[in-house]
């Protein structure tokens, strides 16, 4: 997702307002001028400050233009980077009812066939990888990964 | 000398032993492949960490950064494409001497100066962290706060980026380390009614969000790197001992440059190497070779990447300010042992110090044979195709930071940071900046209020002390560096 500066300088000026605004409302400590809310206002104006220079362009010019992909591709295809922390989010969502193993096999193997894996090297790769990540972290390291409805066999 | 002693019988307890060799070639391998840096592979290690002894812990983050740090040379000569951030400076011109038909040199200068570099860094640590220690204990809260500042301003000052979008970086991450109730008052800020939030966002999450994920994220939209040629390599080492002797000053400078800019809080290994590989250009007598395939670049910067990483401790250690993104996922890992950050560290636990300046040593010298061994290896080990490499990461990513906390909640902020990194990259804002904010904001808040009470809320007393005033200066010096350089540009561009 690339933004205009002016566009990600925006955001920052009122990112910044929100949080000197939110900030300057918090309850201060009795008998005392400096309070919590001294801090997220220091720094929402500073903030606002650099979401300003950046929107009108001053100080730039340090950075490496970034090397653009040449290839031509279909407007939705930078959606496809939204595909890991969807995958994680998943994993969040069905790792305590489906178990860790299986979750983790959809997860890599959806992964892999995204990345343009064949076939004979994705389905070794989701049979076994999660198995072996199981068997470091819950075996030996004792996270508590959940079972679901297909526990380790160990 | 006792202390000595016990700190070498802590470093050859066998569970040390062998956490050293398998995070150097853990280190080895993962900073080989492009795109995983330095920072990640330490950022994945932190749940092996809670399992080890407190040495053995430290050894791991020790080794496997050094590693990583060299191993990153491999794909930058072989491919043109860094395997980590601090290769980057010289990339081109080892790919170059590869294209010469000088791979070996090329690599084995990158092996051998990495290794002084770290071991003169190293040296460094070793004689300075106990002065600056004595002197650190009458460190008050203002001196605290701008070492604190300081530390994030150098940090904003990386290259190849516009230093107004590292600053607002750096406070975004200061943003983040507002919410929950770890404030002077105890209030919860911004947590959106969320109990989740009360206590905190926690550097690790964020960490292997933005290193990690975004990089997974990146990986889905650029095509794979090309496949490495199968080459066989003549020795590694020959002619490094004539690059030594030929181009001993740059090395020197490159080690003393990338100990200064280690030590500087916040500023770190991909700052030493693009520093040092300019210097080199600068004061060389031959500037016209350099692109074509000089070495003396190489020898300079690789020097001053690995240097830094040693003397990186140093801040981290005696502050608990950490010097770059790889000491501030160590200094989590030091709370956690109980070594906490501090000058008594140097007094109290003496032993512990030692046993961390042997593991140094060690990694800095295992480096060079496992180097080799790895060098030889390269093409086997770049053939691992991406699309089986961060699929695996991705999941580690989510159960890694799971082990952290056993909690969920956790993995929702990887995902969150790992987009909010892939849209600060792709817009120029260096990730970098915001990781040491998160880090370092609920210290620089606790030192700024606690300043601002003993001051009865006045300014002045921030810049009587001394020391404080030069770190005042130092810092003030670091923020007004934008607006010089940019008026300074545009003078030139006036003039043109």
């Amino acid at each position: 997702m690339k933004l205009s500066d002016r566009m990600s300088g925006g955001i920052l000026v009122a990112l910044g307002i929100a949080a000197a605004w939110f900030g300057s409302r918090l309850p201060g400590v009795p008998g005392q001028d400096v309070g919590p809310s001294v801090f997220p206002m220091v720094v929402g104006g500073g903030l606002v400050l650099c979401g300003a220079l950046v929107a009108f362009g001053i100080g730039q010019g340090f950075e490496a233009p970034e090397e653009e992909d040449p290839t031509p591709r279909h407007p939705l295809y930078g959606l496809r980077a939204l595909l890991p922390p969807a995958l994680l989010v998943l994993y969040v969502l069905v790792a305590e009812p489906l178990g860790f193993l299986p979750t983790a096999a959809i997860m890599i193997g959806i992964a892999a066939y995204a990345l343009g894996a064949s076939w004979r090297l994705l389905l070794p790769l989701a049979l076994i990888a999660p198995f072996g990540v199981h068997a470091v972290f819950a075996k030996l390291l004792r996270v508590p990964l959940p079972d679901g409805v297909l526990p380790a066999p160990w | 000398m006792t202390d000595l002693l016990e700190g070498l019988r802590l470093v050859a307890e066998t569970e040390v032993v062998i956490a050293i060799i398998l995070s150097s070639i853990y280190g080895l391998v993962v900073g080989s492949l492009p795109g995983l840096s330095a920072t990640m592979a330490t950022a994945l290690l932190v749940p092996f960490t809670f399992y080890l002894s407190p040495i053995a812990a430290v050894a791991t983050i020790i080794s496997a950064s050094a590693m990583a740090i060299f191993s990153g040379d491999i794909p930058g000569a072989l491919l043109r494409i860094p395997g980590t951030p601090a290769s980057a400076a010289y990339t081109d011109e080892a790919y170059a001497m590869t294209r010469k038909g000088q791979a070996e040199l090329a690599l084995g200068a990158g092996l051998w100066f990495s290794a002084i570099g770290g071991i003169v860094g190293t040296l460094s640590l070793v004689l300075m962290a106990p002065v600056l220690a004595e002197m650190a204990l009458n460190f008050s809260s203002y001196e605290y706060f701008w070492l604190a500042l300081l530390g994030l301003m150098c940090a904003t000052l990386v290259a190849r980026s516009s230093p107004v979008k590292a600053i607002a970086s750096m406070l975004l991450g200061l943003l983040v380390a507002c919410i929950g109730m770890e404030n002077p008052a105890g209030t919860p800020r911004f947590t959106f009614g969320l109990t989740d939030l009360l206590g905190g966002i926690e550097p690790i999450p964020a960490l292997v969000g933005v290193f990690a994920v975004s990089e997974v994220m990146r990986a889905m939209l650029i095509p794979p790197p090309p496949p490495l040629p199968d080459r066989k390599f003549g020795s590694i080492l020959a002619g490094q001992w004539a690059l030594t002797k030929k181009y001993q000053w740059p090395m020197w400078r490159g080690n003393v440059v990338g100990i200064i800019i280690g030590v500087l809080p916040g500023a770190g290994a991909d700052m030493a190497a693009w520093v040092s590989y300019a210097m080199s250009k600068k004061f060389s007598k031959e500037p016209e070779k350099f692109g074509t395939g000089h070495p003396e670049g190489l020898v300079e910067a690789g020097a001053s990447n690995n240097a830094s990483l040693a003397s990186g401790w140093v801040p981290s250690l005696l502050f608990g300010i950490p010097g770059d993104t790889i000491t501030a996922i160590a200094i989590g890992v030091l709370y956690m042992k109980g070594l906490n950050p501090g000058p008594t560290l140097f007094t109290e636990r003496a032993s512990s110090m030692y046993a961390l300046y042997i593991i140094f040593i060690i990694a800095n010298i295992i480096m060079i044979p496992l180097g080799i061994l790895m060098i030889r290896l390269a093409s086997r080990i770049l053939k691992a195709p991406r699309s089986a490499v961060m699929p695996v990461i991705m999941l580690l990513c989510a159960v890694g930071t799971f082990a952290t906390g056993a909690n969920l909640f956790a993995v929702i902020l990887v995902a969150i940071f790992g987009c909010l990194g892939f849209v600060m990259e792709r817009n120029g804002y260096p990730v970098a900046a915001m990781v040491l904010g998160i880090v370092m904001g609920s210290m620089l808040e606790q030192t700024f209020v606690t300043s601002l009470i003993k001051s009865d809320s006045s300014v002045l007393p921030f810049f009587e002390r001394p020391v404080a005033g030069v770190l005042a200066a130092l810092t003030l010096g670091a923020l007004a560096w934008p607006v010089l350089a940019w008026a300074l540009q545009r003078r030139k561009v006036a003039a043109a």
